[in-house]
């Protein structure tokens, strides 16, 4: 096909060689302090991953930090969706509005959170100050309690948008005789919610947790600007450790194997996402 | 009749103030929930925006100013002025203000172009989009051939991947060719994260044009390719629209790629310059506001001028029911 040449050639190119390129890299020992020597390793660097500490320490604040994240995320998304479903003067206008994190770039939105979680002038030691919850100012991102949770804001704060116009779509798609039917059949508004509003929007819902998820599982932007991983290693996800492991020691052979894990773990995520959308088609 | 039960009057109005009241409570709380809404949303960028326009003395005051008492331009003058004459260094703008950690980085110069990196970029990105994505969809959309399911799937699959995956052999290929440092290896490599979408929102949309349209055009005498350009072309503007505002969006923002192939302000683009600040701990946060003022500024113009087709081009990468 003609027309189909020109795409072909470009995600050939583009998404297939580089993917299987890292496969066949991810086989060798390549490093750039050593670049004359790239010997064959075979899985060794696969399971030198598994027994590398730091990597099952990524795995799981990836883990967690996409978990809290896509939690908050659903949960908020499905208020708003709810809100903006009613019928109201400002809807319109709040929708708009609602847009704006949506096209914040990420490394904005990072710099404006670092600059609101500032330890010596940030407007969250501000507030909490001026309502008297702190009576001092605090090192937020640098408490390894909190560093999580602070980016998991920053990040979820982006994110509500995009999840709540895929939500509306679910709740716009129920009829609303259902909603009289189910008044004339005595049911509280409680009770419509959860018999009538919530299946429906099950569909939603997936697609909102497993896209949502794979954003948050593969984020880089966040983690680079505001902690760097630290403090410690509070904030060290998966894609940060590929980043350190393949630009800052310059590995790029076994930088490319936690890549490949990383892609793998995300198309077994996907798998879901491909085969629902790919049924409308 | 008058041993016929009435009924008591009393339930009836009872009845009645019960559902005034639930709509009293249902405004009051849709009224709570929009004022909360927009807190939350806007709060955080008011900050930026208000710290943009403070100068070094008031940002440092402890409580902040929520509202500048003395709002000042020069944040933004120093990056429009950049270069021109005399590079503004901390020796400069300290004459003028005498607060501490007044410091402009020497890169700010660099801002402008950067900017001008992005929106190359971002337009050659969306050129060549288009070029690729459009013929694609169409083809999938409305012409029957062997194949044509493992395409869908073979596009849906490489929308998947995640970015980090392909930074490894993207960097060792870029090299060999030599195109570190250059914009064309930020518009190839940002076809990757680009155009399975645009192909999936296009197809979407082709999808639902009927085929009486391109069997008429067909019977006279068009050809495939007059059939797509003449026909389905005029009719897709809303979703060509929205492809536009995504691609030049997504090009626009994007950080990781960018961050592994530049290195100087040839290819820079502003998100790099701006992270370049942000890890800067002398950089003025007057300043550092400023600039991610500005980077926040065109993106969120767009996205509130085309509300409508973003909407809809989300929408349409959504399962529906």
């Amino acid at each position: 096909m003609l027309f189909l040449a020109p795409v072909m050639a470009v995600l050939g190119a583009v998404a297939v060689f580089p993917i299987a390129y890292s496969l066949y890299i991810s086989f060798f020992s390549m490093k750039l302090t050593r670049p004359n020597r790239t010997p064959f390793v075979g899985l060794k660097n696969y399971t030198d991953l598994l027994a590398d500490e730091a990597f099952w320490g990524a795995v799981w604040r990836t883990v967690s930090f996409s978990l809290v994240s896509v939690t908050a995320i659903a949960l908020i998304a499905l208020l708003v969706s709810l809100l903006l479903n009613q019928e109201f003067r400002g809807r319109r206008i709040l929708s708009t509005i609602l847009l704006v994190p949506w096209a914040i770039p990420y490394v904005a939105n990072a710099l404006m959170w670092k600059w609101i979680y500032d330890s010596s002038y940030g407007a969250l030691n501000g507030l909490l100050y001026q309502l008297d919850f702190i009576d001092k100012y605090m090192v937020w991102l640098g408490d390894q309690d909190k560093t999580l949770f602070l980016i998991a804001n920053a990040f979820v704060w982006k994110e509500v948008p995009l999840a709540t116009i895929l939500l509306l779509v679910s709740l716009k798609s129920i009829p609303s005789d259902i909603y009289s039917a189910a008044r004339v059949d005595g049911a509280t508004v409680w009770q419509r919610f959860v018999h009538v509003t919530l299946p429906a929007m099950k569909p939603g819902f997936l697609l909102v947790m497993i896209y949502e998820t794979m954003m948050a599982i593969r984020h880089f932007d966040l983690f680079f600007i505001l902690t760097e991983g630290g403090p410690g290693s509070a904030s060290h996800v998966l894609s940060w450790h590929i980043y350190v492991e393949t630009f800052r020691n310059l590995s790029f052979g076994s930088g490319a194997a936690m890549s490949y894990v990383l892609a793998i773990a995300t198309f077994a995520l996907s798998y879901l996402f491909i085969r629902t959308l790919g049924r409308r088609i | 009749m008058s041993d016929m039960p009435i009924t008591p009057p009393v339930d009836r109005i009872d009845y009645r103030r019960r559902q005034k009241i639930g709509r009293i409570v249902q405004r009051l709380v849709i009224l709570i929930s929009a004022i909360l809404l927009t807190a939350y949303v806007l709060a955080p960028v008011s900050w930026l925006v208000s710290s943009a326009f403070q100068t070094e003395t008031e940002i440092v005051s402890i409580p902040p100013h929520w509202i500048p008492e003395h709002p000042t331009l020069r944040n933004f003058e120093a990056i429009f002025t950049a270069g021109n004459d005399e590079p503004v260094t901390y020796e400069t703008r300290s004459g003028t203000d005498p607060a501490a950690g007044d410091f402009i980085p020497s890169t700010a110069e660099n801002l402008l172009p950067s900017m001008a990196n992005s929106l190359i970029v971002a337009t050659l990105v969306v050129i060549l989009n288009l070029l690729v994505g459009v013929p694609a969809a169409y083809a999938i959309a409305k012409i029957r051939f062997w194949g044509r399911n493992a395409s869908v799937y073979f596009i849906l699959i490489t929308r998947v991947i995640p970015d980090i995956a392909l930074v490894v052999p993207f960097f060792l290929v870029i090299r060999k060719l030599g195109m570190l440092d250059t914009l064309g290896s930020l518009v190839i490599t940002y076809l990757a994260i680009t155009v399975p979408f645009t192909v999936f929102i296009l197809i979407q949309y082709f999808e639902g044009l009927p085929d009486e349209l391109d069997k008429a055009a067909r019977v006279d005498g068009c050809s495939r390719f007059q059939a797509l350009i003449k026909v389905f072309l005029p009719l897709s503007m809303p979703s060509l629209v929205a492809v536009v505002l995504f691609t030049f969006l997504t090009s626009w923002n994007e950080f990781l790629l960018a961050l592994m192939f530049t290195q100087t302000s040839a290819s820079q683009t502003l998100p790099i310059l701006l992270a370049s600040f942000t890890s800067d701990f002398t950089v003025s946060f007057s300043f550092l506001n400023a600039a991610g003022v500005l980077a926040v500024v065109p993106p969120v113009i767009v996205a509130i001028v085309f509300e409508r087709y973003i909407v809809s081009g989300l929408t349409a990468g959504a399962v529906k029911g």
